[in-house]
């Protein structure tokens, strides 16, 4: 016990030895005299570096004022190479910064070109589909609008794609196919109306996703 | 303008029956002569319940709506002398949920006051009459009353 705490006495007395070492450090920087007090120098270039990016011109009149004041070889030295390193950093994050924001933009502008390529041989088939089945039947029409509408019975919902212009008789035949049932025993409201055959989605003013009822008529 | 919340509320409503609603229901606002849409007057159908006395027989109802609504519920009418215990001799239909003081509350939607009150059809509240004869019969002669019943879904054949 009393060796040990001697033992630990002994390192203090050496420490102390060294103290003069770590004062003189202190002196310095409280002085700012002595020739290369680096963490100090270090803080004093940071702020200026703050300051480049609001006014170049301050920081000009900064470092005249340090070289009056203090040793200037180094300083300057390490000023401006700090001052490099700073506004170099800075310069490549901006750099990196647009770099990024170019490539982002460019990306949009693939995906915009994309899209409208798409669509754009999307319409042109479209056309041309129309156009070849136009020649067959009777219905010139450039743009036929299409429409979702739902057929509802007491236990299911069918959905079907269907021209707003086209008469309801194929629909309902094409119903009356898809669930087995003779198209005479089925009678198709909207709204509580009948739907004649000849009628269309547009006629009857119907939009996307509307409800016709069937219902099967009892004998 | 102070019928802004309310012919807002109605159109969503609107707009959301025509997507969705139950089989052999009918719910649109009335079209006026020229043409023009009022929100506040629907004429509906209510479809009778299979499988009960009411099947085969489809009810129109009509719902009248304030410039209050949602706050207040919408005034819902059968034909006059509509045969049924919480029916009043006007058709004006007595059901808790309609009742702004009971339990309306303004979340409730077209389709749930119409299936509220498909429901009713089948399942009188004997605790709250509305008419005198349907609640007789109902009470005193079950026969007579289903006959009733089923005689006047006769009476409202399918429009379609």
């Amino acid at each position: 016990m009393a060796d040990s705490t001697s033992d630990d006495l002994e390192p203090l007395f050496d420490y102390r030895r060294v103290q003069p070492l770590n004062f003189v450090c202190i002196e310095d920087d409280g002085s700012d005299a002595s020739p290369d007090p680096s963490p100090k120098r270090r803080k004093i270039p940071d702020t200026d570096v703050v300051k480049v990016d609001e006014d170049v011109e301050v920081i000009k009149v900064v470092n005249v004022e340090e070289e009056d004041w203090l040793a200037p070889p180094p300083m300057v030295s390490t000023d401006a190479l700090s001052k490099i390193g700073e506004d170099s950093t800075i310069k490549e994050l901006r750099l990196r910064k647009q770099e990024l924001l170019s490539v982002a933009q460019s990306t949009k502008n693939m995906l915009l070109e994309v899209e409208e390529s798409v669509k754009r041989e999307l319409s042109g088939s479209l056309k041309a589909s129309l156009d070849a089945g136009a020649e067959q039947p009777k219905n010139p029409t450039s743009e036929r609008a299409k429409i979702v509408i739902s057929i509802q019975n007491k236990d299911e919902c069918k959905q079907f794609r269907v021209y707003m212009d086209d008469k309801f008789e194929r629909l309902f035949s094409m119903y009356a196919d898809k669930v087995k049932l003779d198209l005479q025993s089925l009678v198709f409201s909207f709204d509580g109306d009948k739907i004649s055959a000849a009628a269309t989605p547009a006629s009857l003013g119907m939009e996307d996703d509307d409800i016709i009822e069937v219902h099967v008529k009892k004998r | 303008m102070s019928g802004g919340i309310a012919r807002g509320r109605l159109a969503e409503e609107r707009k959301a029956w025509r997507k969705n609603h139950p089989h052999g229901f009918v719910a649109k606002p009335e079209t006026l002569q020229d043409g023009t849409v009022n929100l506040m007057v629907w004429h509906c159908t209510i479809p009778g319940k299979a499988g009960t006395d009411w099947e085969g027989g489809y009810f129109p109802l009509t719902l009248h709506f304030s410039e209050d609504y949602p706050s207040k519920p919408p005034k819902c009418k059968f034909p006059q002398g509509f045969f049924h215990p919480n029916v009043y001799p006007s058709g004006t239909v007595c059901l808790s949920i309609l009742n702004e003081d009971s339990g309306w509350r303004p979340a409730i939607t077209v389709k749930q006051i119409l299936v509220g009150i498909q429901d009713l059809l089948d399942a009188p509240n004997p605790a709250d009459p509305a008419q005198t004869e349907g609640y007789h019969l109902f009470i005193q002669d079950a026969n007579e009353y289903k006959r009733r019943v089923r005689q006047q879904a006769k009476q409202y054949p399918p429009l379609v």
